[in-house]
């Protein structure tokens, strides 16, 4: 090896030239060999000819270059009056107003009027006295709606905290006499939900205050069934909104509730609807002046209670109450 | 005398190859080669006349050896005198480079 690279460097130019001439060779034969094998490749996979085309098509599918086109040569604003047909209401929108109207066709939206007119559908089955229509998110919630059903529409514990505390230490057998779930046929239009399973609200004992009155029973109802659990001499006092309602003490209320009891206890049960007792309900109800049940605004339910107690209590500041509707027609109603 | 002159060249080439290979020269030619012959559209120009040679004989039929003794020297031919001169001058840098080295 060393002798031939000794022989190397003492090679004269023309021998050296020769030797460059045919490593050229070499290199330019190796690429044609390359390329050879690329384009035998290319054929045996036939994606040699791909692409070559036809003028023809090469023609078709020429670049415009116009002004108004675009390099399709198709005009480029036509899409601005392009109108889609909605597949569910099958009108047809622009397309720029296609994708809001579906969301509200399709009722995928918050504000689609898929839900509102499902809600207006609703609220239309529901009864007219619900207030909190706009509120109420849950369109099968019916627990508000009173005349469409009797059942459960006093069951609000809510409702009942507020009354409970008007009478804590009687319960319902205690107050009535009565088998709870028996009578569900009551004269007393008021009582009615109460026979339903505890914890239910009194209804109409005490009239309750604005917001809270019974939308089922009139007044004069309301008063009948007071003065058949106070007794005759549990006349409202038509309270001024002057009257000091806080002076509540414990003889007026155990008085009442003593009284409450002897009624309970008493076989006047209101669910007696057809016999003897109702004469005796009568009697009790005859002679008796109730007042009208005009309160002011704000009373809480248990302040009429207590209204109550201190007018049994023979309590200052009664007002000369106009004379109630004869009751005995009231329970003529009722029977 | 001839023959034995004969073999020294051979062997004298022999060892100049190796030189080119080992050192990795061969395949840096080979590289500036092919830039600039694509850089020149001497590859579109084979290619076409590949077409037109595949066109000629049957798509099946065509071989490497058809394609080859199609090719080279139409390949050998697109080379262009500027392309040849580069390259002709590169190799005699390296062949005087291995050669100052030895001494």
């Amino acid at each position: 090896m060393k002798m031939e690279e000794m022989s190397l460097s003492g090679l004269d130019n023309s021998k050296l030239e020769a030797i460059a001439q045919e490593i050229y060779a070499d290199l330019v034969e190796d690429s044609c060999l390359g390329f050879c094998f690329e384009v035998h490749r290319a054929v045996k996979c036939g994606y040699f000819f791909l692409d070559d085309t036809d003028p023809d098509s090469m023609k078709d599918f020429e670049i415009v270059d116009q002004p108004g086109l675009d390099i399709f040569g198709q005009v480029f604003n036509q899409w601005k009056s392009k109108e889609c047909v909605c597949p569910n209401c099958s009108r047809s929108i622009a397309a720029s107003r296609f994708a809001p109207h579906l969301e509200k066709c399709l009722g995928m939206g918050r504000n689609s009027s898929r839900i509102a007119n499902r809600r207006i559908a609703n609220s239309n089955n529901m009864n007219k006295s619900e207030s909190d229509q706009e509120d109420n998110d849950d369109i099968n919630d019916n627990d508000w709606s009173y005349g469409s059903e009797k059942k459960g529409a006093w069951g609000s514990g809510e409702t009942w905290g507020q009354w409970g505390s008007c009478l804590p230490s009687l319960s319902n057998d205690q107050v009535f006499g009565h088998n709870l779930g028996t009578n569900l046929h009551s004269p007393f239009p008021c009582l009615c939900p109460w026979l339903l399973p505890f914890p239910q609200t009194p209804p109409c004992l005490a009239s309750p205050p604005g917001p809270l009155r019974c939308p089922q029973h009139t007044d004069e109802q309301r008063r009948t069934v007071r003065i058949y659990f106070l007794g005759p001499s549990a006349v409202l006092p038509e309270v001024e909104s002057s009257l000091d309602n806080d002076s509540f003490d414990m003889t007026d209320s155990q008085a009442l509730i003593s009284r409450l009891q002897w009624d309970g206890s008493s076989d006047l049960s209101p669910s007696d609807s057809g016999s003897s007792k109702t004469s005796e309900n009568q009697g009790w109800g005859l002679g008796t002046n109730s007042s009208e049940s005009r309160k002011t605004k704000k009373k809480k339910s248990h302040l009429s209670l207590v209204g109550t107690a201190s007018g049994l209590g023979s309590n200052k500041k009664k007002k000369p109450k106009p004379p109630a509707p004869p009751t005995p027609s009231i329970y003529d109603d009722i029977n | 005398i001839v023959v034995s002159k004969m073999n020294k060249d051979a062997q004298m080439r022999g060892a100049i190859n190796q030189k080119l290979i080992e050192t990795g020269e061969r395949e840096c030619f080979k590289e500036l080669l092919r830039a600039k012959l694509i850089e020149c559209g001497r590859k579109d120009q084979l290619k076409a006349h590949c077409k037109q040679v595949i066109k000629e004989k049957r798509l099946e039929h065509i071989t490497v050896d058809d394609l080859v003794a199609e090719i080279t020297p139409k390949g050998r031919a697109l080379v262009l005198d500027s392309v040849k001169k580069e390259l002709l001058q590169r190799i005699r840098t390296f062949l005087a480079q291995q050669a100052s080295l030895e001494d």
